[in-house]
């Protein structure tokens, strides 16, 4: 019996995944460790390493239950999902003008972060349900676009653009996989910046309008507002930059040690590394990300049913869109947003919601050949 | 129960192509920003990231000192330490709480510091907030130990130390030295392009006088020192600062040179005691065979200290208003009517024309009548030969040459003496004088000349007018038989060490056309005027030291009486100005001293005495004349009277024998 295991194991276990997020978990370890040695911090790599070893058991216990139960459960979970998100709003604890968090004792939990698996979840049982073969129409999309939405209403509550945001981006990237008719397609497409306009005067703060409008500028004008809300992303900028070909070496950084780049470590790692680590180093880890998300593809592509490949392509889109709207902050490309990088950022949070959604990558992976 | 089929799958086969390539196009699209921003833009973006945590801290260069011609020192720079801070690093809340406590400031010093800082930080497009700036000046010891304890609470601030200018003699010969301030916006932008080493805000600069001329030797070049810091400002552990800039972070400045001058503090004391009494005049000593400068006072005059740490808006009132004109240099700046100092050099005009030899005599009945005007003389002297005319300055007699000479030729003498052109000194804004010519006349009045324009220029009124210094330059020729010296007040300059950089020799102009017969004869006169009992001056005769001199008063435009002044302060601005020119030892001269008291009224009554002071006191405590010569290179003043073949040359073309 244990023969068999250590077979299934070598033979179904997917290295390439585990691989992949191990290089880039301990690339953003030692990254870590560089950030925090002069900042006065020098011990938050170990906390980082806590969590990955706490969020690898967690993905372990979701690698090895058949990911069918899950779609069993699917609403049940995306509705806990809808639960913690009312309940952060009751009890949650306020920083800095918004309320994402939950405290337990030193530890803050952001149930946002959750969400979107829970939302993966909620969408993947629902199109598993919903096989087509002709084009869907609008009101065929009716039922995940409102889940979507009812996600995207309770983060903004908080407020939390970004995660709101993601949520949008992960409905549209798992109903690429289904097909829309023309009319639906055009439908949609104009009634776009209706949306966005009224997203614009209702739904976004102001200090959120300000970041955009400040990159907005950075675009059109690199040299305004360089000490304003541009700060950031110019100061990233400049940290990538000064890298140059091979960088400036490990430890030698100066933009995150020496606090030119606020929250380098939650938001802005990928510039310190590409800081000291180059444009060799910068675009290694970039293709790291670029193989990850492309593996996601092929899972999907060879799960036996479609509630694995939602689920894959699913957690592909949240790898995806998370590495290009931070990659895009960090290189003067996409507003200012806090998105974390995916297995890279510091935080306990976003750690544990990657390896969630590496457990579940797994579970599929390892459940796609057919016995 | 787990319901799946792979037919069902088929919606999704044919979009995972396309999202792979959407997937690929997107990164590729992240690793050619990569290259744009580490390859294409990475040089500029590095040093981007160094500026960003280097600053620049400027040492400032210790100016350079000046020195009396003994070494004494005159003007030097004191340590003074300057707490100042970067708006933008500092911290409004606690570090500027923590500040007000370390330094022990006052509720509204301390209001008006934060104010200053806030204003700073409150438009983000102000660059001002990157600028260092100053907060209190001259912190003292207590201050400055308490703010270097508590350096790591007080974010965007530091310690510079700047000198300041210190004048240990405070007023004395404060003309000449000059004073300092601070450059002004404009002159940062204008003066940046020319000098070797740019002006900043808060440097300070020579405004006048030697500190002012000499600016550019004095002031040397400012070094710096590279700092790391973080972007709160504060500054990173010398480990870390060596990884980031592993090339040169200190560069020594270049202190400033010393300059010398050939003013001795010593006379200058006598000049300014001699003046007691007088609120308003000028005094020039100068060596007669270097043109060198021994002491120059114009009073009243301005404490250089107090110029340079900064006037009060009362303080600077009171000097711009006041009626003495403290802030100009009487010896170089003001045209004053010489008076009857002129008339050796319009006896010299007639005598080297041929119009009068040293017999000649004149008679003076007490006026001279011209046309419809009369031109008096305060008596009637009787029959004058030259020699007795310059002794009594008598006026009718000058006039009765004047008429004879014409104003041309005076004129042609006059400026061959130095007069109507700036000495060339160099120091100060200098005054040319002005020396009337019939072609002036004609230019700027024309058809109004009159003879009597002559007769007033022949005495020194009308529109002659003279610098202190020409009146000294000038006699210096009378005492040392004919050289023109221009006047030299620079002995020196050397580097910090005291190597020689530039040794300033007596510079010759000219040795002036005319006998020496004539010039002996003037000087006959100019004993004259001390030794016999008809000299104007004879009442000041000295015993320790003869001198030789001319006595002047210059009248003064009449002024009509202000609503506000004094029955005495209306008789003084219309009192005539008192004149002495003097040069001793007369048989082998060695100085001359020229005194104009404002407002003094009668020359010998008011200005001989101080001139009379100045050379005893001189020959008594500063060159004793039977002992050694107290300045080593006094030999090059050796008496040598100068040998007589101009005079053969001079003599075949102009006199009539």
């Amino acid at each position: 019996m244990p023969r068999v295991l250590v077979h299934r194991l070598r033979d179904e276990f997917d290295w390439v995944l585990f691989i992949l997020v191990t290089v880039i978990a301990l690339s953003g370890v030692i990254n870590l460790y560089s950030t925090g040695q002069a900042s006065g911090a020098p011990d938050l790599y170990l906390t980082q390493i806590y969590w990955l070893v706490f969020g690898a058991c967690c993905a372990f216990a979701v690698a090895i239950i058949d990911y069918r139960h899950y779609e069993r459960h699917g609403y049940i979970l995306f509705g806990c999902g809808i639960f913690l998100l009312l309940l952060v709003l009751l009890v949650g604890t306020e920083v800095n003008h918004s309320t994402r968090w939950f405290s337990l004792g030193a530890y803050r939990f952001q149930p946002s972060e959750l969400m979107k698996v829970a939302l993966v979840i909620g969408l993947a049982k629902f199109l598993h349900h919903d096989p087509r073969v002709e084009g869907r129409k609008l009101q065929d999309i009716f039922i995940p676009a409102l889940m979507t939405a009812l996600a995207m209403v309770l983060i903004l509550k908080e407020p939390d653009l970004g995660t709101a945001l993601l949520c949008l981006l992960i409905f549209l990237s798992i109903m690429m996989l289904t097909r829309l008719t023309a009319r639906s397609t055009i439908t949609l497409a104009l009634s776009a910046p209706i949306v966005a306009i009224l997203g614009w005067n209702y739904l976004l703060k102001d200090y959120q309008k300000e970041r955009i409008v400040s990159f907005w500028n950075l675009f059109v004008d690199p040299e305004a507002d360089k000490l304003g809300a541009g700060w950031h992303a110019n100061q990233s900028m400049i940290a990538i930059g000064s890298g140059k070909l091979t960088g400036k070496g490990y430890l030698q950084g100066t933009a995150g040690p020496h606090q030119f780049l606020p929250e380098c470590r939650t938001d802005f790692p990928f510039s310190v590394f590409a800081e000291e680590h180059g444009f060799f180093g910068a675009s290694l880890l970039v293709l790291l990300y670029l193989i990850l998300v492309m593996w996601c593809i092929r899972i999907a592509a060879l799960s036996r049913d479609r509630f694995g490949s939602v689920i894959a392509i699913g957690v592909g889109s949240i790898f995806f869109w998370q590495v290009i709207i931070n990659l895009g902050m960090v290189m003067g490309l996409m507003p200012v947003v806090g998105v974390t990088l995916p297995l890279f950022s510091y935080g306990g949070s976003s750690i544990l919601t990657f390896m969630l959604c590496i457990g579940l990558l797994m579970n599929v992976s390892i459940h796609r050949i057919r016995r | 129960m787990f319901v799946s089929s792979r037919s069902e799958l088929s919606e999704f086969k044919r979009r995972y192509r396309w999202m792979r390539m959407f997937v690929v196009l997107t990164f590729l699209v992240f690793v050619g920003r990569l290259v744009h921003l580490q390859i294409i833009d990475g040089n500029e973006h590095h040093k981007e990231s160094v500026d960003n945590v280097v600053r620049k801290v400027s040492i400032p260069a210790v100016r350079g000192r000046i020195f009396d011609s003994k070494g004494r020192v005159l003007a030097t720079s004191m340590p003074s330490h300057t707490l100042v801070a970067i708006p933008y690093y500092f911290d409004m809340g606690k570090g500027y709480a923590r500040m007000v406590q370390l330094l022990g400031l006052e509720e509204a010093e301390a209001e008006a510091i934060g104010e200053r800082i806030k204003e700073r930080l409150e438009d983000p497009t102000d660059m001002r907030r990157f600028q260092q700036m100053t907060i209190v000046e001259r912190i003292s010891q207590e201050q400055l130990a308490a703010i270097k304890a508590h350096g790591d609470e007080l974010p965007g601030v530091d310690i510079v130390d700047l000198p300041v200018r210190y004048y240990p003699y405070g007023n004395l010969a404060s003309h000449v030295i000059g004073y300092m301030n601070e450059v002004s916006v404009d002159e940062v932008a204008t003066k940046s392009g020319e000098a070797e080493e740019p002006y900043r805000s808060g440097d300070r600069v020579g405004r006048k006088g030697i500190e002012r001329f000499y600016e550019s030797e004095l002031r040397g070049i400012r070094g710096w020192r590279k700092k790391v810091v973080n972007a709160r400002g504060l500054p990173l552990t010398r480990k870390e600062t060596e990884v980031i800039l592993p090339d040169a972070r200190i560069q020594e400045p270049r202190l400033g040179q010393d300059v010398t001058l050939t003013i001795d503090v010593g006379t200058e004391k006598i000049v300014e005691q001699a003046l007691r009494g007088h609120p308003s005049g000028a005094v020039v000593v100068m060596e007669v065979n270097s043109g060198r400068v021994l002491a120059v006072a114009s009073k009243p005059n301005i404490d250089p200290n107090k110029m340079t740490n900064g006037l009060s808006y009362a303080e600077h009132q009171a000097l711009n208003d006041s009626a003495f004109r403290p802030r100009i240099d009487k010896t170089l700046y003001e045209n004053y009517f010489p008076g009857s100092v002129f008339k050796p050099f319009t006896a010299m005009a007639a005598l080297e024309e041929g119009i009068i030899t040293s017999d000649d005599v004149i008679h003076c009945s007490g006026f001279h009548e011209f046309g419809r005007r009369t031109f008096k003389c305060p008596r009637a002297h009787g029959d004058l030969t030259l020699r007795e005319a310059l002794v009594v300055s008598c006026n009718v007699f000058f006039y009765n040459l004047a008429e004879m000479t014409g104003m041309d030729r005076i004129a042609k003498y006059a400026r061959e003496f130095g007069f109507g052109e700036p000495t060339g000194i160099g120091y100060n804004n200098e005054a040319a004088g002005h020396i009337p010519t019939r072609s002036w006349y004609d230019d700027k009045f024309p058809g109004q000349f009159r003879i009597g324009h002559t007769l007033n220029a022949a005495i020194g009124q009308g529109n002659t007018k003279v610098t202190l210094m020409q009146v000294a330059v000038a006699y210096s020729a009378l005492a040392n038989g004919g050289t023109i010296y221009k006047p030299q007040v620079i002995r020196r300059i050397e580097t910090s060490e005291g190597d020689v950089v530039k040794e300033f020799h007596p510079e010759v102009k000219r040795r002036v056309a005319v006998s020496g017969r004539s010039i002996d004869l003037m000087m006959e006169g100019l004993v004259g005027v001390v030794s016999e009992k008809d000299g104007t001056a004879h009442s000041t005769m000295s015993d320790k030291v003869q001198i030789a001199g001319k006595t002047g008063t210059a009248q003064v435009a009449k002024r009509k009486r202000n609503d506000g002044d004094t029955q005495a302060q209306y008789h003084y601005s219309n009192r005539d100005h008192a004149w002495f020119a003097a040069i001793a030892p007369a048989d082998a001269p060695e100085i001359a001293v020229v005194v104009l008291v404002e407002h003094g009224g009668a020359g010998g009554e008011h200005a001989a005495p101080i001139a009379v002071e100045i050379a005893e006191r001189y020959f008594e405590e500063i060159a004793p004349r039977h002992e050694e010569p107290l300045i080593a290179d006094k030999t090059e003043k050796k008496k040598v009277r100068l040998p007589s073949q101009d005079s053969e040359t001079t003599a075949a073309s102009s006199h009539r024998r």
